[in-house]
């Protein structure tokens, strides 16, 4: 009796612990976005008592934010870009090759997750500058791809792993070379873990302060370090406007996530079990 | 033994004094054999006994580190998987999952550089010989495991491949599809008329689907012979207690005991009329004698001359359906006694009975060092 007594008590306790991290994580983001539809011109206590869009009108006409977005989108499209083809090739080179130290190779692979993003930056920011590389943008570049690479190197790991050797055995006894065996078989396969590597590095690329803000020049600057620094100049809602359309297009990105998992899915019905 | 490894025309693939190591493990061990156009062949043996490895030899997925490998006369030193037209069918099938079942049969023909209008044709006919005609358009993973079975096996056939192999053809399937599918394999490889070696550690498989079986033990071949040879002539223990069942009985030769026959002294005590195993007699044998081959009867009974009798106790009776298992108790130890299951009077558990069986039955061999 007092066993399952304490079992119920357990899973009351669970359930209300899921409550509480629930909480903790909307109300912060339901906060943001009320406030980002706020018709007060000042900063004011919630709950606002009327709606607009002039925070995003005030976003879209100051042109420090829009410069800050369009460096962002085109810094995130072409370092994932590099860091896809990088990430894809080097996993398929580790995955391939059995050496004494992949592991550790591997684990070499992904310690940018690992370092502190500001050591990162700012020992980018002293290599670049004894290099000469004082372009802005360039500089970002580099920082952006080393960020991002071990998130396509990973999830390309985990794709290729998925896939049964005896697949590519079979196309090379049905009479394809090792490379066609490799396009027609082990590419589509690993597809999906290239993709959500991508769009994970696309996110973490839209989303980093702490390389860019290191990197950054007067000219050259991402949307993130654009809201920081105008954040500590004068601070008003437009910020909350931004955070909601990083928000929007973080669920964008989710959706298509899902929606190619969930096609592989389908498709792929049974073909990693074995 | 058959004469392995010369070449003739007709002779489809050639092992002569094959040798696979993997670091300090022979998997291979001087291995010759060769397999004869339109044959099936199966490699039998347990799990490392070399039959995998010896099928990867021949598919060209490892080189062998010493003896020459030949297909159709052509020496395979050096050749990749896709030079070879060796068709292999996966224990799990290895279908695409993101082709349709068309697109699966087509790979071979489109790498083998078919022309495109006869690609279409070839895999309607492949649909019509394994019976999917219709599920072209289907995914792999929408079809049951008979039905992805018979779509690698069309994969496989569709090029018409020289050689075929099968690994574990059915292990993968539940038993009664087992059945169904060995008989429609079967089918399927004398309507193409394709040189086959099904590689498998089930005898059943081996038995129902070779024209030959070569029995493999810790990377070496037993013996080679028809599925009735191996059976009723084991030319080695291993043989003899890997392919069906056995009652063993270990001593040594003490006298003659009329036609070719003699006396073997059992360790336990017993004297057995066995055949004579030649040479000068003496020295430690081992007999054995299939359970189907022994007779339950009731004390007393008369048995014929040239028959051993042994009295023992029922121990258990399994019904196995179409068969009862006697299973028996003596100074021999634990027999075995297999009868067709027929109506009638039964022996029950705990009777006491004596087991017949003919000497000529009885299979002699050198006994194993202990």
């Amino acid at each position: 009796m007092s066993g399952r007594a304490l079992d119920n008590g357990l899973r009351l306790l669970g359930l209300v612990m899921i409550g509480v991290i629930v909480c903790f994580l909307v109300t912060p983001i339901f906060v943001t976005a009320v406030m980002a539809f706020d018709a007060r011109p000042y900063l004011g206590p919630l709950p606002p008592p009327a709606l607009s869009l002039r925070w995003f009108a005030k976003f879209f006409s100051d042109d420090y934010f829009l410069r800050g977005l369009g460096t962002s989108v085109e810094l995130a499209v072409l370092s994932v870009t590099v860091s896809v083809c990088v990430g894809v090739a080097t996993a398929i080179a580790v995955e391939r090759a059995s050496f004494r130290g992949k592991e550790a190779l591997i684990s070499f692979f992904l310690s940018p997750l690992i370092v502190p993003p500001v050591v990162t930056g700012f020992a980018l920011l002293l290599f670049l500058s004894k290099m000469g590389v004082i372009n802005g943008f360039a500089r970002l570049l580099c920082g952006h791809i080393i960020i991002t690479a071990p998130y396509t190197i990973r999830a390309t790991l985990a794709g290729l792993s998925g896939i049964d050797v005896s697949l590519t055995e079979a196309a090379l006894s049905l009479g394809a070379t090792e490379r066609h065996a490799f396009w027609d078989v082990t590419f589509p396969l690993a597809r999906t873990g290239i993709v959500s590597g991508a769009i994970f590095a696309f996110a973490v690329s839209m989303d980093d302060v702490a390389v860019s803000i290191m990197l950054t020049d007067a000219n050259t600057y991402t949307l993130p370090v654009a809201l920081i620094s105008s954040m500590r100049a004068n601070f008003d809602l437009s910020i909350a406007a931004a955070s909601v359309m990083l928000m929007l297009l973080t669920l964008a990105l989710i959706v298509v996530l899902d929606k190619f998992v969930g096609l592989n899915r389908a498709i792929g019905q049974g073909v990693f079990r074995s | 033994m058959t004469d392995a490894a010369q070449p003739s025309p007709e002779t489809v693939i050639a092992f002569r004094d094959v040798s696979k190591r993997f670091g300090q493990t022979v998997a291979v061990d001087r291995v010759s054999f060769s397999v004869g156009a339109g044959e099936t062949v199966s490699l039998l043996g347990p799990s490392g006994c070399g039959k995998t490895t010896t099928l990867r030899l021949i598919s060209g997925f490892e080189d062998p580190d010493e003896g020459v490998i030949e297909i159709a006369g052509e020496s395979m030193v050096g050749k990749r998987p896709y030079e070879r037209n060796v068709g292999l069918l996966f224990q799990h099938y290895a279908l695409f999952p993101h082709m349709t079942v068309a697109e699966n049969i087509a790979y071979g023909l489109k790498h083998r550089r078919w022309p495109k209008a006869e690609i279409g044709e070839r895999v309607d006919e492949m649909l019509r010989l394994v019976q999917l005609q219709g599920f072209g358009d289907r995914r792999p993973g929408q079809m049951s495991g008979g039905q992805q079975q018979r779509v690698a096996l069309a994969r496989v056939l569709a090029t018409r491949p020289k050689l075929v192999l099968l690994d574990e053809p059915l292990s993968a399937l539940d038993a009664k599809l087992r059945e169904e599918l060995r008989v429609e394999l079967k089918q399927i490889l004398a309507a193409v008329g394709s040189t086959t070696i099904v590689v498998t550690h089930d005898q059943d498989e081996a038995m129902s689907l070779a024209d030959r079986i070569i029995v493999m033990n810790r990377g070496r071949i037993e013996q080679q012979g028809t599925p009735d040879e191996i059976y009723a002539r084991p030319l080695t223990p291993f043989v003899a207690a890997f392919i069906g069942r056995a009652n063993w009985f270990h001593g040594r030769i003490a006298a003659a005991a009329g036609e070719g026959l003699c006396q073997l002294a059992t360790d336990a005590g017993t004297m057995l009329a066995i055949p004579h195993p030649g040479g000068a007699g003496g020295g430690s044998w081992s007999a054995c004698i299939r359970p189907e081959r022994v007779v339950v009867m009731a004390l007393g009974a008369a048995g014929g001359a040239g028959e051993n009798r042994l009295p023992g106790q029922i121990v258990d009776v399994v019904n196995m359906g179409a068969e009862l298992h006697y299973i028996v108790d003596g100074a021999e130890g634990r027999l075995m006694a297999v009868e067709p299951n027929r109506a009638g009077p039964r022996v029950r558990r705990g009777d006491r009975v004596q087991l017949l069986f003919r000497a000529d039955d009885c299979v002699v061999l050198p006994r194993k060092p202990d």
